[in-house]
């Protein structure tokens, strides 16, 4: 009989910890469908004039009519890819 | 990005520009550049702007998601690579020496 206090305040713990696993768990494999491009092979590529690595303005528009340009678009500098 | 740099002579050869477009500053695009060695622009769009007018914007990792548009000189896009798909150039390569052949 001594020992009930101790169990329940032990089962009650454990029960808690359990939970916050579940929500630990379910905010890791929460699916967000990754936003997909707004524009399709066809359209036209919209404008954007943004500065470069040494602060130079560059201008998606100043290639027409001269090059194809690869515009890739990455997650985070420092990071593979 | 790396990828892209050693692949950068093929990709000039068949009249192609590359730009990485990242959420990051400046100051941070000219470190990573120069860390890694790369010299195409690496372009900031710092508040996401560009990002979220293409679409890409993920509110989850508050960034771009990784995709490579590749827009031919009409200004046109002629090539979408998403994901894991787009770390690699090798299918840019390819079709960009296509476009230079036709032309």
């Amino acid at each position: 009989m001594r020992k009930s206090p101790a169990v329940l305040l032990l089962s009650i713990l454990a029960l808690g910890i359990q939970q916050a696993g579940n929500g630990l768990w379910a905010q890791g494999t929460k699916k967000e469908a990754p936003p997909t491009p707004k524009f399709k092979v066809g359209d036209t590529a919209p404008d954007f004039t943004l500065l470069d690595q040494n602060r130079k303005p560059v201008k998606l528009s100043d290639y027409r009519g001269k090059k194809n340009v690869a515009v890739a678009f990455i997650v985070f500098a420092f990071t593979g890819g | 990005m790396q990828a892209y740099q050693e692949n950068l002579k093929k990709l000039e050869a068949a009249d192609t520009q590359v730009l990485g477009v990242s959420m990051d500053s400046t100051f941070s695009n000219a470190a990573f550049a120069d860390k890694i060695g790369i010299n195409f622009p690496l372009l900031s769009d710092w508040g996401g702007d560009v990002t979220k007018e293409y679409g890409i914007y993920n509110p989850q990792y508050k960034a771009a998601r990784r995709v490579t548009f590749l827009i031919d000189k009409e200004g046109k896009i002629v090539q979408e690579q998403t994901d894991s798909e787009a770390i690699d150039p090798t299918a840019v390569v390819a079709s960009c020496e296509r476009r230079k052949l036709k032309s």
